[in-house]
């Protein structure tokens, strides 16, 4: 069982996009655990002192994995964030 | 798609060409007999019969920028000196604040890292006056020539707000708390690019969601806007909304009575052909960032004095600026 870890950057309250951004990660979550790949879902603060001193500005939605920001500013599909996963993990 | 996509920006130009209007066309004096409840209906019927494919080009140009503009170099180049950072305040935010809540996290992000305080109020008041939705709808249903001084005039405006507050000791006070001391983390952002239909489809897509949001306001608006164009009548307009009082009433409700719904454009749209002069439309389109709900939620992040004192300026400026646009064209 390989690690993952992904981190889904939003707001807080939760806006609509960050919120389907996580259910994205989620459902890729799910997929990728028949696939010997256990996924860590993370939410963290867009405009928290600790998010911005470790990745800078960023536009929410985000999304990092395994510490490495991937995705900015737009709402990720299923596919999307299980092909991304699959790139970290090769 | 594709085609789609082709489709609205060809049917946008033919219109241009046919040069068919592309903003409500009805006169107060078509009002005149209908009942109470047909108002807004024969408004709207009028203004969709114009404006749909001013309003689908709007959102659907809106969801290309923003999912083709590079984010990532807020991240890569924000950290830097001062004079990238307004530079980068002024260039980006008409494009990444299409959706509002994404405003206050920004403003959080830039004031936190190296480019401090100032730049980041310039992006706070850029970004509604001169967002890439508004300027269109305002390019379309008003003037270009409208749409052109409100971008320059949002430019300068934000400049100078950024740069006033960034040199008064407490706006000093309030960056020295925030900053954070950290080195520039760029390292840690590696955008991966998804393939060139996806990206389509999800500017498509955010398109889309904006429309939704957007869509149900911008309806009461207009429906709001019908009354106001049928029963306001022209003396009062002629009276209080034009000359030097005209721009000051301008600024003043224009301010309170912002929402990110673009019925502002609209409302002033109506307003206009009942003789509110070119001055105090200027300021009445400028009002707007001052709005209450941002102001509030900026006010958590940093004190009351600086909210007060952007607030101040960007008012100063929609007059100053109502003025000065109202004598270089000749509409007081």
């Amino acid at each position: 069982m390989k690690e993952v870890t992904v981190e889904v950057i939003g707001v807080d309250p939760p806006c609509k996009r960050c919120q389907a951004t996580y259910k994205s990660v989620e459902a890729a979550a799910s997929t990728l655990k028949a696939r010997d790949i256990d996924v860590r879902i993370f939410k963290l603060k867009v405009h928290s002192k600790d998010t911005i001193a470790k990745y800078g500005v960023l536009v929410p939605p985000a999304l990092a994995v395994n510490n490495v920001v991937k995705l900015m500013g737009r709402v990720p599909e299923k596919k999307e964030v299980e092909r991304l996963v699959l790139a970290t993990v090769k | 798609m594709l085609i789609f996509i082709f489709f609205t920006i060809g049917y946008l130009i033919y219109s241009r060409i046919m040069a068919y209007s592309l903003a409500p066309t009805m006169k107060p004096a078509d009002f005149h007999g209908l009942p109470i409840w047909e108002i807004p209906v024969a408004y709207l019927v009028d203004y969709f019969s114009h404006g749909w494919i001013c309003l689908l080009f709007a959102f659907v140009a809106a969801g290309l920028v923003y999912e083709f503009v590079p984010k990532e170099a807020i991240t890569k180049y924000m950290g830097g000196n001062k004079i990238t950072g307004y530079g980068l305040a002024i260039g980006m935010a008409p494009f990444l604040t299409v959706c509002s809540c994404t405003m206050v996290p920004l403003f959080a992000g830039i004031l936190y890292t190296g480019a401090g305080i100032g730049p980041a109020i310039t992006f706070l008041l850029m970004a509604p006056s001169a967002n890439i939705l508004s300027i269109l709808l305002t390019g379309e249903i008003i003037s270009w020539e409208l749409a052109g001084v409100r971008i320059i005039v949002s430019i300068v405006v934000a400049l100078t707000a950024g740069l006033v507050i960034s040199k008064t000791s407490w706006g000093k006070t309030i960056e020295k708390e925030h900053q954070l001391n950290s080195s520039s983390p760029t390292s840690r952002v590696l955008i991966a690019k998804p393939p060139l239909d996806e990206r389509l489809w999800s500017a498509l897509k955010f398109g889309g969601y904006i429309a939704k949001q957007i869509l149900p306001f911008f309806l009461l608006g207009l429906v709001a806007v019908s009354y106001v164009v049928a029963y306001l009548p022209e003396d009062i307009v002629g009276t209080y909304l034009t000359g030097f009082t005209g721009i000051l009433i301008a600024s003043v409700i224009g301010g309170p009575l912002y929402t990110p719904t673009l019925v502002e454009i609209v409302l002033g749209k109506g307003m206009w052909d009942l003789g509110m002069s070119k001055g105090a439309l200027l300021a009445w389109l400028m009002g707007q960032p001052y709005d209450v709900a941002n102001a509030l939620a900026v006010s958590r992040i940093v004190r009351w004095k600086a909210v007060l004192t952007y607030m101040l300026i960007a008012w100063a400026g929609s007059v100053t600026f109502g003025l000065l646009y109202g004598v270089l064209s000749g509409s007081l």
